[in-house]
């Protein structure tokens, strides 16, 4: 059977390498030092694959037809469209088609319904944070999309029992390998809205010790209630949510926090201590 | 609700051909998109105010910076929103 040996969860705010020869050298540091030890975790956990779950921002879907939820199960991902990201090494990028495809079985076994994409376009939210960890090679991934992008979302309730149907997916994987889960977004950012740049600080602080505290209901409730007012970014504070469910809603490790204007986010670092 | 035809134009212009075929010629390139009078209105005026409602917040960011605008002065024109509704009584 397969053994889930990691959760993660990392920021992923554009501007971390758009502007990133702009940056102040402190910022450059904090932001370097994070990605730097999440990368050392998922080095340490030696994943065979990887399920990473982003958001898609306006890449593979329209609103033409937005998927709540979306599980890619091709062999083959491309690489991050957006002209600015060109520094990253890889144009495309290996899928995990027997791990996607019982993702899928499991999901329709404890009634979800995902969407499904044989070829999806892996964009600054998936592939910042392999880029800045220094992920390399990157193992497969399978690619989960979650739309924290246009309302309306998934509840965090779901978001929290599809983390822990995909750690049940991966504990009844028939065959020897070690999985990596990895959420990526948040912490709070607005963009593109009237208060674009605004950075909820207490918000994302009382999310972390919400997280840390190991009760998911008072989680499911803070969030329902400061989600909507803690900018559009925030929303794939979701992401995060599926991970902690992935973890059993325990173990959560803080790497670094830091609100950097700069970069538009209140950026997040963390992994669940899975012992 | 959004608005189909601004949200499809927006998203187009992420393809760089589409992105081409807009600064080669604006017009052009709207004459495509059966767009609302009022909204084709904002488009050209550069109107972000008009056009924020419309769009997904993404959506919007993309396309001023695609077109040029400056990063602080679309900053200055968003926020300028929520000044505005913020002095409203």
């Amino acid at each position: 059977m397969a053994e889930l040996a990691g959760v993660f969860a990392a920021s992923h705010g554009p501007m971390i390498v758009r502007n990133w020869d702009v940056l102040a050298p402190a910022d450059r540091e904090t932001i370097a030092s994070a990605f730097g030890e999440l990368g050392r975790r998922m080095r340490a956990a030696k994943p065979d694959a990887l399920i990473v779950i982003s958001p898609d921002h306006w890449v593979n879907f329209f609103i033409d037809n937005l998927p709540s939820i979306c599980v890619g199960v091709g062999d083959t991902h491309d690489g991050p469209p957006e002209p600015w990201f060109k520094a990253f090494p890889h144009r495309t990028l290996p899928g995990h088609p027997q791990l996607a495809e019982h993702v899928l079985r499991t999901a329709a076994a404890r009634d979800f319904e995902p969407s499904v994409s044989y070829r999806l376009a892996l964009d600054h939210g998936f592939c910042i944070p392999l880029y800045k960890a220094g992920i390399e090679p990157v193992p497969p991934i399978v690619p989960v999309i979650f739309n924290d992008i246009e309302p309306p979302f998934p509840s965090v309730k779901r978001c929290y029992a599809w983390g822990a149907m995909l750690a049940e997916a991966v504990a009844t994987f028939p065959g020897k390998l070690r999985v990596a889960i990895l959420a990526t977004g948040g912490l709070s950012h607005s963009i593109g809205e009237p208060d674009m740049g605004r950075i909820d600080e207490p918000f994302d602080r009382d999310c972390i010790r919400r997280l840390e505290s190991g009760d998911p209901p008072a989680l499911f409730d803070f969030l329902n209630e400061r989600l909507p007012g803690a900018g559009n970014g925030a929303s794939e504070v979701r992401n995060w949510v599926a991970a902690h469910g992935a973890a059993g809603g325990r173990g959560f490790e803080l790497i670094r926090y830091a609100p950097i204007p700069k970069v538009y986010v209140g950026c997040g670092f963390a992994s669940w201590n899975l012992g | 609700m959004r608005d189909y035809w601004l949200s499809k134009l927006f998203f187009d212009l992420q393809t760089p051909a589409v992105a081409d075929a807009y600064r080669a010629g604006r017009a052009k390139l709207l004459d495509r998109y059966p767009l609302k009078p009022e909204v084709r209105a904002a488009v050209e005026a550069d109107d972000v105010a008009a056009l924020a409602p419309l769009v997904n917040p993404y959506l919007l960011r993309f396309y001023f910076l695609m077109a040029g605008m400056p990063e602080d002065e679309f900053l200055r024109r968003i926020r300028a929103i929520k000044a505005t509704a913020d002095e409203r009584p």
